[in-house]
């Protein structure tokens, strides 16, 4: 009883440490995406709320809570408040699997836990894909449940979206999966441990630059960004899946819009950029505080793909939806297709250990 | 065979699209911000810029306009209403005893400041007159003589005394017929 009680204290801690921080994340990137895209176009970006507009997502989370929620005449009130739920749950329960910092052990009331991942399963990858996919279903059915053809347009526009990418993105990390022999994302990380060229980007057998680029496209098309935001293209749909709402829910929306980002991020940064581990082997700073430098390595590696983000963003024009389905299906499938057999041979010719 | 291969190992490494990122970024390091923070700096404007209509006074508080109509003529939107009258005492002498200029349809064309023959309508620097009902936008003659009083500081003399050939140019200086060379 007590060891259960304990245990559910620790991860109940853990859950809202990590739900805090993505939070936060995405508090600080609703600024920085703002600010990057004012700076790359020659403006300033929000400078009116507090000290250069630091206070800006404050400010913008205070507007959001305080709107009027409205559900349209003709919704369906059930799935039109389910979706925006439907959306963010999935979206935040990946990170439950994410490994943030080392795979180190500490004894805590004679109990052993792992501080840095909520829960290491052994299918980490698969339960996030599942539940990624997931994702997609609040936005097609906010889009159906909203009554108005702009919604419903963009729905189906996502889901055709998904339905290409998400297979691109499952094909690009099963070569890392083949390397790594192992669904686990702390276990994938360890791996790539010593140095970054045994980053799997880098690493021996077959380096995974294909898969790298075929992943990093493919999920900047799975969490709806430019230059593939057709579910919300603004000039076309006014706001795509999320025309019809408001308040909290439009915020449930845009959380999850955010969050999707980070997560895609942290798995890049897993699978590709070897997660905590230093590009040097080893640590600089000493035993007891290695744990610093690698949730540090972590979160640059986890910065760069954000800015990535931001960086496509502010400087592709949204591609057409024939130009994005003849992308995903005729290009990305065939090399993702082709760096597995290739990944396969070379895993085969030279196993690993 | 070579400008084909090119062009092949171009689109395969996104060529294009690292050229425009690289744009991008170099804007992001060389941050040069060329949008003014509105309401707090304002752009200094040209002094031809034509922004509010205003009717304009003499140094001795006159008001310049006659009440000819030639602005209400002139007027493509019908923006500007005269009423002219005698000036009372002086059978000789007219001036606008009521003027109505009805912003919101004016379009800024400065052909009413060109009509007029004694300069009495001028353009300011003035832009900022979004109100919250549009009936404040139908102004009379007081409040365009505010904006003259505000915006022109400086102001003519009456034109009987000023030197001949300064009240010559003064008047419909506009309306010369242009000098043979």
């Amino acid at each position: 009883m007590t060891e259960v009680g304990i245990k559910l204290a620790f991860s109940l801690t853990q859950i809202a440490v990590i739900l805090g921080i993505v939070l936060l994340t995405v508090m600080i990137l609703t600024l920085a995406e703002r600010k990057v895209l004012g700076w790359m176009q020659d403006r300033m970006g929000p400078m009116e709320v507090g000290p250069y507009g630091v206070l800006q997502p404050i400010a913008d989370g205070l507007k959001l809570f305080f709107k009027e929620d409205i559900v349209p005449a003709g919704a369906n009130k059930f799935l039109f408040s389910l979706a925006p739920i439907l959306a963010l749950v999935p979206a935040l329960i990946g990170f439950a699997v994410i490994p943030f910092g080392p795979n180190k052990t500490i004894e805590l009331f004679g109990y052993q836990f792992q501080p840095f991942v909520i829960s290491d399963i052994n299918i980490g990858i698969l339960y996030i894909l599942a539940f990624t996919s997931i994702g997609a279903y609040g936005i097609i059915l906010g889009g159906w449940a909203s009554n108005s053809k702009y919604s419903l347009l963009g729905g189906l526009r996502s889901a055709a979206q998904v339905i290409s990418y998400e297979l691109n993105v499952g094909l690009a990390i099963v070569g890392v999966l083949l390397l790594a022999g192992s669904l686990s994302l702390v276990k994938i990380t360890e791996a790539q441990a010593g140095g970054f060229w045994h980053w799997y980007v880098f690493a021996f057998p077959f380096p995974q630059i294909f898969a790298f680029v075929v992943y990093v496209i493919s999920s900047v098309a799975e969490t709806n960004r430019l230059p593939f935001d057709l579910p919300e293209a603004e000039s076309e749909l006014v706001a795509g899946f999320f025309t019809e709402y408001s308040g909290m829910r439009f915020a449930f929306f845009f959380l999850a819009e955010y969050a999707n980002m980070i997560l895609v991020s942290c798995i890049a940064a897993a699978l590709f950029l070897g997660g905590w581990n230093a590009p040097y082997p080893g640590t600089l700073l000493p035993e007891n505080l290695a744990w610093v430098e690698g949730v540090m390595w972590f979160t640059v590696k986890v910065y760069f793909f954000l800015f990535l983000f931001f960086w496509l963003r502010a400087t592709l024009p949204r591609l057409r939806y024939d130009q994005l389905m003849r992308f995903g299906w005729k290009v990305m499938l065939p090399i993702a297709l082709g760096n597995i057999l290739v990944t396969a041979i070379a895993a085969y010719l030279f196993p690993r250990g | 065979m070579t400008t084909k291969f090119k062009a092949w190992l171009k689109t395969i490494i996104f060529y294009e699209i690292l050229v425009g990122m690289k744009a991008t970024l170099s804007h992001l390091l060389h941050y040069k911000p060329i949008t003014l923070q509105y309401p707090h700096e304002k752009r200094t404007l040209p002094d031809s810029y034509r922004g509010m209509l205003a009717l304009l006074r003499y140094d001795d508080g006159t008001e310049k306009c006659v009440g000819c109509d030639l602005c209400e003529a002139a007027c493509p939107s019908r923006v500007i209403k005269v009423f002219s009258a005698e000036v009372p005492g002086e059978p000789t002498k007219r001036f606008a005893k009521e003027y109505y200029m009805d912003m919101t349809r004016c379009l800024f064309c400065g052909m009413c400041v060109d009509a007029c023959p004694v300069d009495a309508l001028g353009m300011t620097r003035e832009f900022e007159w979004a109100v919250y009902d549009k009936r404040q936008l139908r102004l009379n003659k007081e409040q365009l003589l505010a904006i003259g009083d505000r915006s022109y500081p400086v102001r003519e003399k009456r034109l009987e005394f000023q030197h001949p050939n300064v009240a010559f140019f003064n008047v419909a200086f506009k309306n010369l017929p242009e000098k043979e060379s």
